[in-house]
């Protein structure tokens, strides 16, 4: 596969949400907004990439054995990492996303890329497959969060879109909307296209 | 016993790198995240008190409000505004635990009289567009100029005279209790929290 179609991969024919439905806790807990949405991509994107280039550096050091604490070490790190990054320089975000950053330690998505590409590509696929998830991820979280808050509270990123007559969709909002909206979702994409979810 | 001595060298190897990572970047953070700690706090001294000039954040008492469930002391800061010197206000952080998910943190402002200036809910995770609505302007708006002597405190729907929200009486009542709890223990204890450091009681 060329770097492309790898980078292109996660994007769409792999979308880790809509294609292959992995690490739902963030997806359907902090959509709540397209904000929201979009800072949580950014972060599983940045550990994204992070622990694919340092699993893959170090593929032949790790013995397999321990390759699984291994690799949550790595990402518990990198997580780690973005947490105090946010709360220093993004703080009204780590107040949004407060406890689901620390979560993406258990996310099956980036531990799932570690153990199924990192640790048996070489490091250039790995960044660029880690890039291309990451922002699949970033873009699936988005729209969610931009349907959910558009029907849910009538606005995008705080501004009104409809007029105040507008009734809000509160359900959307609340635990059971995430389902909702993600169950639409998906049944306009296996609609739409060949692969069923 | 030589590959056993692999695993464990290898995983320790990671960890040691990983907690020097991590050091790194806490020393790194550390002071922007105080710095943003601080003027979170500052603003929302600033939102229920009135116009003061010192620094409330570094003017204050710390006191023992009571036990938890574990019984380990549990501790309120009050921050003292001044102006020209002459003390304009408190403000002090309540915590109640009766809402409908999670704990309501609320900054409540008073004056020297002990009556409200204005309250902000600094954190809660109530039910979104139901319960969450103890953030909007029209419910905090009502504290003001309320203490304990000029008010029944509660609800409407428990007697009293603060409007609960439509669809949600849990987070009203659970905010409007713990600003009572918060207004009481500053009545007790005001001579503590006023007393300057060298000031007679």
């Amino acid at each position: 596969m060329s770097l492309t179609t790898e980078f292109t991969k996660g994007i769409w024919d792999k979308n880790p949400v809509f294609k292959l439905v992995l690490g739902m806790c963030p997806v359907l807990a902090v959509t709540t907004t397209a904000e929201n949405g979009l800072g949580m991509g950014v972060a599983i994107t940045f550990v994204l990439i992070c622990s694919n280039f340092v699993v893959s550096l170090m593929r032949k050091l790790i013995p397999a054995e321990v390759r699984i604490p291994a690799f949550i070490i790595i990402i518990a790190t990198f997580v780690t990492v973005v947490q105090f990054m946010m709360e220093a320089w993004a703080y009204d975000l780590h107040l949004a996303l407060g406890i689901y950053i620390p979560l993406i330690v258990v996310n099956c998505l980036i531990l799932g890329r570690a153990e199924g590409f990192a640790s048996k590509n070489p490091v250039l696929r790995a960044i660029v497959d880690g890039a291309g998830m990451g922002i699949g991820f970033t873009l699936a979280l988005f729209i969610l969060g931009a349907i959910r808050e558009v029907f849910g509270a009538g606005e995008i990123f705080g501004y009104a879109v409809f007029g105040a007559s507008y009734p809000p969709v509160l359900l959307l909002l609340l635990p059971p909307g995430g389902f909702i909206a993600l169950g639409l979702v998906l049944a306009v994409l296996n609609r739409c296209t060949q692969h069923k979810v | 016993m030589k590959p056993f001595c692999r695993l464990v060298i290898t995983l320790t190897l990671i960890a040691a790198g990983a907690g020097l990572v991590l050091s790194l970047v806490e020393s790194a953070t550390r002071e922007p995240i105080a710095a943003q700690r601080k003027i979170q706090q500052l603003k929302a001294i600033s939102a229920v008190l009135p116009v003061f000039d010192n620094s409330p954040t570094d003017d204050c008492v710390v006191l023992e409000i009571g036990r938890d469930k574990k019984d380990q002391p549990f501790s309120c800061t009050f921050f003292r505004a001044r102006k020209e010197d002459q003390l304009v206000g408190v403000a002090f952080r309540v915590i109640s635990r009766d809402g409908y998910s999670g704990a309501i943190e609320i900054m409540v402002g008073v004056d020297s009289q002990e009556q409200i200036v204005a309250i902000e809910i600094l954190s809660n995770s109530e039910t979104p567009g139901l319960g969450s609505k103890i953030t909007s302007t029209v419910f905090k708006d009502q504290f003001r100029k309320r203490d304990l002597t000029n008010t029944d405190w509660r609800v409407k729907k428990d007697g009293g005279e603060i409007d609960q929200l439509t669809g949600a009486t849990i987070s009203p009542r659970a905010t409007v209790a713990a600003i009572k709890q918060g207004l009481e223990f500053f009545k007790q204890h005001r001579a503590q929290i006023l007393a300057r450091q060298g000031d007679p009681l």
